[in-house]
């Protein structure tokens, strides 16, 4: 499989919230433990003459290189050889929360057994043919899984892919 | 290679881990949606949801409350069992009983109001969705009482009949085709992300956009050419403001007036009265802008279409004469029955225009036995018993409490909600005071609770229903899983009432199906065609829009032509209407000083219908809070800050709520969501403010104070 990106388009956003609730149902999310959801939504706002809003759906970026690898002391998280998309096993996670320290952008979530859970970027679908759930219902078309050609092609026009990278490789 | 294990965690559906994709439709939200799905069913039991990719309405997508069914369906409070009342009403105090026990004890207390009382005793409601509408209402026909009402009440009826005093049939704006289109009301990244996606597209194309809210909406920001932002329940008075403007500036179609228009002359004399000395005064909106509205329909709008709405504009006081007022400019811009104009159609099933004819108007009317008592809310609101062969449900309270013009016994409701109607308290006391209430529903709601019988019913993945869409497709649905716990789909019900009494009524006694196949025989598909197919099939019987048949035809108004000045109306001065869309100012006389904010309650949330997805984990995670919305300026000026709890209050009582500061809101208005069982909205709201035309609440506009808690 090809390297793959998990891109997202705020312009096209209007963080209606299709994306974190398709995430909770894919993940099996129950909002009773207490853990964060792996993708969240918002919109921040401020009155420039008239008022202007900015959409965000935000989950793991599968940094490359992603410093929550590094991070961790037990070696649970890993990048996919297929997809290079950050991927984990967390029977060995000891919830020290280091990764989350690292991660620029708080996509690490701990389940009720203080293990450290995240977004994997449906990596599995991914293999079998099939879209990551998040992508799969944006109705706006905000979020994509592309390639890294098709990424490269677009010239990172509407991706937040850059500014991403370049605030990871500030953390590393 | 994966685990299989790795594999069942990540749901992927093939051999190894025996999960299967079967289809279905959600039927959160309203029927013009009701999505494609794909669930995911291992064991029976739906462990993940997507759309159908080869839906041809959605095409693989869904929005924020279709992607939680799988919770929806699932939810904890789900009704289990048919259950008897044993404490009293509103305690929740049941006991289980067999189906058998319930529907016999329904049928029996039905049948002796009906002798002791007469039939229009027994009023037979239903609520979300309409998929059983048909059924339900020529049960009741059938029983014999004239008293068939639905959350439609409150709901896309005012519109209609809106259309129905203008051309005698209903309308849909043909926006793909249009050249500019006039979004009143629309913001479809909260209401209909499928039409969020085609506004974009034609965006893209060059389509200009008018879009006109109350609200700065996704829409207003990402999509309007112009943006035009009234006061709310003031539309009427732009609409002829913008109209005024075309008139004076010989901007309208003379020729399409002159053939197909009645009474121009004096609309166009009452719009004088709506002026560059008054509008902004009246709508909070610049003159200036009234004048580029115009020059924009006059540069652009051939053809211009508009935005149908269903509950946004109508629920004001004055609500369904602004909706005139608003299609009154489709009209003498000549964009009726044109390509990329309002074109009028005919519904095809459920209020869905497909473009092909079943007998869904036949079944029910045949049922219907002459000579029956007006039913609930016919003398209040005598246009809309004119136009509408159903009860104003926004009259059921009253006339339960005060028993004229005749007593109320029995309600059999297939869903309901005192939260959906104005003045929630004095709903729930009708239901307590009622001699015998009936409840079938998903869920134990707080109105549930209030009945002397609950039933169970199941959801649309766990039944088969037909369902139509726009472009001539049929759908015909397999369960996906069984009925949850002993759940059956209200259809079955109805007809199995209908046995249980013995009514006169072979059709509706054999059952669902039965009807199906008898309304659907106009078209060639069967049903077993449709069911075995698994996918919405085209139906070959479609007929697309033939532009200006309709109008050569002549419309089945009383003059034959689109009727700005109603004739219908006219011939009724005793009714004490206006045949003109003219303009009443939509707030009451209450003190502006002690109240002075606008309250509007049900602006749409992506991740909120009505009551039924407050209680959807998942969705709650979006907004934990019920929310009252205000302007940053407004609240600074109250002293309010982010999560404060607030209070809001009007003459009818107080509740609070979180405040939410966003921009989205102009100065001067609150904005809370309905049905919040912690800050209920409608508790708020008045019963008797109604719109005398449509009888629709006027839940938009509503003066209220709002101050900081504590």
């Amino acid at each position: 499989m090809k390297k793959m990106i998990l891109d997202f388009d705020s312009s096209k956003c209007c963080a209606c919230g299709a994306c974190a609730i398709a995430c909770m149902d894919q993940n099996d999310y129950d909002p009773k433990t207490g853990s964060a959801p792996f993708r969240t939504i918002f919109e921040t706002e401020h009155a420039d003459g008239r008022p202007v809003f900015t959409h965000y759906s935000v989950a793991c970026m599968h940094c490359s290189p992603a410093p929550c690898i590094n991070a961790c002391p037990v070696g649970c998280l890993r990048k996919d050889p297929e997809t290079d998309l950050t991927v984990y096993d967390n029977t060995n996670c000891i919830g020290c929360h280091s990764c989350a320290m690292a991660c620029p952008f708080g996509a690490p979530s701990f389940n009720s057994a203080g293990k450290m859970e995240k977004c994997n970027g449906c990596y599995l679908r991914l293999q079998y043919g099939l879209t990551p759930a998040c992508v799969r219902v944006c109705p706006t078309g905000a979020l994509r899984m592309v390639t890294e050609e098709e990424y490269e092609a677009a010239h990172g026009s509407g991706s937040i892919i850059p500014e991403a990278r370049a605030i990871a490789k500030d953390q590393i | 290679m994966a685990t299989k294990e790795e594999l069942l965690k990540a749901k992927i559906p093939c051999a190894e881990t025996g999960i299967e994709i079967r289809h279905s439709l959600c039927d959160i939200c309203s029927p013009t949606s009701h999505c494609g799905v794909n669930c995911y069913v291992k064991d029976g039991v739906i462990i993940k949801v997507e759309g159908d990719e080869n839906h041809p309405l959605n095409q693989g997508l869904l929005c924020t409350k279709g992607a939680s069914n799988r919770q929806y369906v699932y939810r904890e409070d789900r009704i289990k069992t048919p259950l008897k009342r044993t404490g009293p009403r509103g305690s929740g105090q049941y006991e289980p009983i067999t189906w058998d026990e319930a529907l016999d004890t329904i049928a029996k207390k039905l049948q002796g109001y009906k002798a002791q009382y007469g039939a229009q005793s027994v009023f037979f409601f239903g609520g979300y969705t309409k998929w059983f509408r048909p059924i339900l209402q020529r049960l009741a026909y059938s029983f014999g009482t004239p008293n068939y009402g639905t959350e439609s009440s409150s709901c896309f009826t005012s519109g209609l009949m809106a259309w129905k005093v203008a051309a005698a049939t209903p309308s849909r704006p043909d926006m793909k085709n249009s050249r500019l289109f006039l979004g009143w009301a629309h913001n479809p990244y909260y209401t209909g992300y499928l039409s969020a996606r085609s506004t974009e597209n034609l965006k893209k194309k060059g389509v200009k956009f008018i879009i006109v809210d109350t609200m700065y909406t996704q829409t207003a920001e990402k999509i309007a050419d112009l943006f035009l932002q009234p006061r709310p329940g003031t539309d009427g008075a732009l609409a002829l403001a913008i109209a005024n403007e075309l008139i004076e500036n010989g901007w309208v179609d003379h020729d399409f007036i002159s053939k197909y228009v009645h009474g121009f002359e004096e609309y166009a004399a009452y719009c004088r009265g709506f002026n560059r000395t008054n509008v902004e005064a009246l709508t909070g909106v610049p003159y200036e802008k009234v004048q580029q509205a115009a020059r924009m329909i006059h540069d652009y709008g051939h053809p211009m279409s508009i935005k149908e709405s269903s509950a946004p504009l109508a629920h004001h006081i004055n609500g369904m004469q602004n909706y005139r007022a608003i299609m009154s400019l489709a009209i003498i811009t000549g964009n009726y029955d044109v390509k990329g104009g309002q074109i009028p159609v005919e519904f095809t099933y459920t209020h869905q225009a497909s473009g092909y004819h079943t007998l869904e108007h036949e079944f029910v009317k045949e049922a219907r036995v002459f000579n029956m008592p007006a039913p609930v809310g016919a003398q209040r609101f005598p246009l809309w018993n004119e136009l509408e062969h159903e009860a104003q449900a926004m009259d059921l309270s009253r006339q339960i409490l005060e028993g004229t013009p005749y007593p109320l016994k029995a309600l059999v409701c297939f869903g309901i909600n005192n939260r959906m109607f104005p003045d929630s308290k004095r709903m729930l006391k009708a239901l307590e005071t009622v001699d015998f209430y009936v409840d079938m529903d998903l869920f134990m709601t707080d109105c549930a609770k209030y009945a002397d019988i609950v039933l169970p019913a199941c959801t649309s993945f766990e039944r088969e229903e037909f369902k139509s869409y726009p472009g001539g497709w049929a759908y015909y649905t397999k369960p996906v899983i069984q009925p949850l716990y002993e759940s059956r789909p209200d259809a079955d019900v109805m007809c199995e009432l209908a046995r249980r009494m013995d009514l006169d009524d072979t059709l509706l006694k054999s059952g669902y199906r039965a009807c199906l196949e008898y309304i659907l025989s106009p078209i060639s598909l069967s049903v077993q065609t449709l069911q075995d197919a698994d996918t919405p099939l085209r139906v070959p019987e479609f007929k697309p829009h033939e532009p200006l048949a309709t109008l050569r035809r002549g419309l089945k108004t009383p003059t034959g032509k689109l009727e700005l000045k109603s004739e219908l109306i006219a011939g009724h001065p005793e009714w004490g209407l206006d045949a003109l869309p003219t303009y009443r100012e939509p707030l009451d006389n209450i003190d502006p000083a002690e109240y002075p904010m606008t309250l509007t309650s049900g602006g749409r949330l992506p991740f909120a219908l009505h009551s039924r997805l407050h209680d959807v984990p998942w969705l709650r995670t979006l907004r934990p809070k019920a929310c009252v919305e205000l302007n940053p300026e407004d609240a600074q000026a109250l002293g309010i800050l982010e999560q404060d709890t607030v209070e809001i209050s009007t003459p009818l009582g107080s509740i609070t709520a979180a405040a939410l500061l966003s921009r989205h809101i102009q100065k001067g208005l609150v904005s809370l969501y309905h049905g919040y069982r912690e800050a209920d909205i409608s508790s708020l709201i008045s019963a008797d403010r109604l719109d005398p035309y449509s009888g629709f609440p006027a839940c938009r506009s509503n003066r209220c104070r709002v101050s900081k808690k504590g």
